[in-house]
């Protein structure tokens, strides 16, 4: 199955330098990128692997020593290899154009780094579809310090949606048909139902608004037609992780997606989320959690029974599935549940729902903000987003008053969408869906400040051409987005689109701001809802240049990515950048 | 000692635990036995007069040193625990459903504000007394301790029981703070 072997050889001055220096280790690792077979059962189909594999290995690192990689290109086309969610310099960050020129056909690369940090992340191809097409693997990095958790033994669980297309295909046909892979449309007899409940007119300004957006209610994969998989196994090739009833078993899970936000739950066990994007959190006991494309959780079960649980991780949209199972022997099946109904975007899910919407506190001035087609949408604030608290005020214009969220009752409602979305998570037990809005750092990584400056971001697209953007302008005719060292800088991302945007700024920390301070929760990785505005914030500490974008692969490519460029730093520590009136 | 006196008076025995703010155990020997339930299965309150010798409990995020106990049936234990961690802890001697029972009380306290990360929020906890009307009085199986302070307990062991030490915060005995007592004859 690997062909290259993993390479992990601890140089022989490790010791002494270790005794010198306090405590770094130097670790070789080697890697190679190769055209490789996908079998996902259900379609064969060649890619691109690692070591001759996909996924590609787990690379283990330690928190501390200094990491050499060779990367090999064995592909015919060039290729990159990116660190996702690394702090590192930004010439070793893998993104071509950017950190560096990628790695030829035949060549070999060698990435050095120090490792500063600890937790589960992810490398993946940063060239063409590369990714999509299965170049990706896992990175688990020890820490130092004990970690502030028990568990008996680990599994990385790596998820993607292996598709039968190529990526350039699929991109292709997304450009030529945006709607090449919805097979949810809604049909003429879905207009006459509408027509029955909400009568003709109602029905008619809907149809007429979704018309608008140049979007359906059913735009929430868009796209579809894939194939899960668990650590390369879909459903019927059942990755199995075995355990001993009683252990307890942390899971790393992964979102290696190029566009597929998974729901996941493991049927019969309470997990404990303790980490999210390589950061520790104060642990949260959920029953699912959805995780976005690019993401990573961290969350211990502890099985008692001697019986095997599914992994069930379901798509945002309900169009696919793939089940994994913990077992107590080789050969258990989980039980597969069904797949819960597909989800409808909503009006609130275009913005449209937000005429009045109050929720009470922060007030700041309600925006005007255009859309696509170039009408406005007045009164809307979308700064109220992450305060839940008071009467929040439905699309059908009632109010749910005196929503308490300090009682047991959990369920129903995340400040981090829209009021009213369609895409609202719930558990399929009834019980505790995690939220963002759970999410409290372990450990604070800055100390809490003020942010110096504000930027806004809005996301836009069109779907009809399958463009995507930021602020209307797509990446090749975007200036970058210029930061000073020293900075913080608060991001605000208003989400214009009805599609959910994973935003990915490389080479520093995004602190989500859920309202909490201090506790904050730090990622690389901020999911933003269709109707919502986000904000995060960064400290700008990292001299360079780096990309920032749309984790969905096939947005990214279109448009919705920036480069950003850090001025200034420390003496020695500035990056040399290149001179400006770069494109 | 005041503020801890104040909570003391404001929460409550369904809360079931004892708030020490530094210094000598507010807990020990203040029960008047009005759970006896726990007295049958998981021992009593001891007499500081009894004491056989002092075990150091230190609490980590989410961790204790030590990681287990061992002593012998019908002892009479100090223990002196001390938070090191950053975030409030908890050192509770109960069996492990009535852990597990004590967890969904944590979790409301910590929904209400009175429980947050590093600490303790007595003005939330007068709201929750205020809203609920929860107004009881302190266990004696346990300390709750914000970061950087300690408490006592000084406790009675049963002849026999499976008893564990335990966090029971939200998430905290979920990732593996908790313990067993190992109870030798």
């Amino acid at each position: 199955m690997t062909i290259g072997l993993l390479r992990r050889a601890f140089l022989l001055g490790a010791g002494l330098a270790a005794a010198l220096s306090g405590a770094a280790t130097a670790g070789e690792y080697s890697l190679t990128v190769d055209p490789v077979t996908v079998d996902t059962g259900a379609f064969t189909r060649s890619g691109i692997g690692y070591n001759g594999a996909t996924p590609g290995p787990v690379l283990r690192f330690r928190e501390g020593e200094d990491v050499t990689i060779r990367v090999t290109n064995n592909l015919s086309e060039p290729t990159s290899i990116h660190w996702h969610g690394l702090i590192l310099p930004f010439e070793q960050d893998g993104v071509p154009g950017i950190s560096y020129e990628g790695i030829a056909p035949g060549e070999t690369f060698t990435y050095r780094f120090p490792i500063v940090q600890s937790g589960t992340y992810w490398f993946h191809s940063h060239t063409g579809f590369q990714e999509p097409d299965g170049a990706y693997g896992a990175i688990v990095i020890e820490p130092t310090k004990r970690e502030p958790f028990r568990y008996d033994r680990e599994y990385v669980v790596q998820l993607t949606d292996a598709h039968p297309h190529s990526g350039n295909r699929i991109m292709r046909n997304l450009k030529m048909m945006p709607d090449y892979y919805n097979r949810k449309q809604r049909t003429l007899f879905d207009f006459l139902r509408d027509t029955r409940e909400q009568g003709f007119d109602a029905a008619l300004s809907d149809r007429s608004a979704w018309g608008d957006m140049r979007m359906m209610p059913t735009d929430i994969e868009d796209l579809q037609g894939f194939t899960p998989l668990m650590n390369g196994k879909s459903s019927a090739q059942n990755w199995t992780g075995l355990f001993t009833p009683g252990e307890r078993i942390r899971l790393r899970f992964i979102n290696s997606s190029a566009m597929t936000y998974f729901d996941i739950r493991i049927p019969g066990l309470k997990m404990t989320v303790v980490q999210a994007d390589g950061n520790n959190v104060l642990p949260v006991p959920v029953d699912e959690f959805r995780i976005a494309v690019a993401e990573t959780y961290d969350i211990l079960v502890q099985p008692k029974e001697d019986t095997p649980f599914a992994i069930f991780a379901e798509s945002m949209g309900r169009t696919s599935s793939v089940r994994g199972t913990l077992a107590t022997a080789e050969g258990q099946k989980g039980d597969i549940p069904d797949l819960r109904k597909p989800p409808l975007l909503t009006m609130a899910d275009m913005g449209m729902a937000h005429e009045g919407m109050d929720h009470g506190a922060m007030s700041m001035a309600g925006g005007t903000h255009t859309m696509p087609d170039g009408s406005a949408m007045k009164g809307m604030d979308h700064s109220k987003m992450a305060m839940p608290v008071g009467a929040h005020t439905m699309p059908d214009g009632s109010t749910m008053k005196g929503m308490d969220h300090s009682t047991m009752d959990m369920g129903t409602s995340d400040p981090f969408y829209a009021p009213g979305s369609g895409l609202m998570p719930t558990a399929a037990n009834g019980g505790k869906f995690l939220s963002y809005n759970d999410l409290r750092t372990q450990k604070p990584l800055y100390p809490h400040r003020e942010a110096t400056r504000e930027i806004e971001l809005r996301l836009t697209g069109n779907m009809e051409r399958y463009m995507w953007s930021i602020n209307g302008i797509k990446y090749a005719d975007a200036e970058p987005i210029r930061l000073q060292y020293g900075e913080r800088v608060r991001f605000k991302f208003v989400n214009e689109t009805m599609m959910t945007h994973p935003m990915h700024l490389h080479g520093m920390w995004s602190i989500l701001d859920t309202g909490k301070g201090k506790w904050n929760p730090v990622k690389h990785v901020v999911s933003v809802a269709p109707g919502t505005t986000l904000f995060m914030e960064t400290e700008v500490d990292a001299p360079g240049q780096w990309a920032f974008h749309c984790h969905l692969s096939y947005h990214a490519d279109s448009g919705m990515f920036r480069k950003v460029i850090v001025e200034g730093g420390p003496e020695g520590k500035a990056a040399a950048l290149p001179v400006k009136t770069e494109g | 000692m005041s503020s801890s006196s104040i909570l003391g008076a404001v929460l409550g025995a369904s809360l079931s635990f004892a708030l020490l703010s530094s210094g000598p155990a507010l807990a020990a020997g203040s029960h008047g036995g009005g759970h006896g339930m726990h007295d049958m299965k998981i021992g009593k309150p001891g007499d500081p007069a009894k004491v056989s010798r002092t075990i150091e409990i230190t609490m980590y995020d989410n961790y204790y040193e030590p990681e287990s106990l061992d002593i012998k049936e019908g002892e009479t234990i100090r223990f002196v625990v001390r938070n090191a961690g950053e975030f409030v802890h908890e050192f509770n001697i109960a069996t492990a459903a009535m852990h597990e029972a004590h967890r969904p009380e944590m979790m409301m306290m910590m929904e209400h504000g009175v429980l947050e990360p590093d600490r303790i929020n007595l003005e939330a906890a007068k709201a929750m007394q205020a809203s609920m009307g929860h107004g009881m009085h302190n266990e004696a199986n346990s300390v709750l301790l914000e970061p950087g302070k300690s408490g006592e307990i000084v406790w009675t062991f049963p002849k026999h029981a499976d008893l564990e030490f335990a966090c029971n915060v939200p998430g905290h005995y979920e990732t593996g703070m908790h313990g067993k007592v190992k109870l030798s004859h």
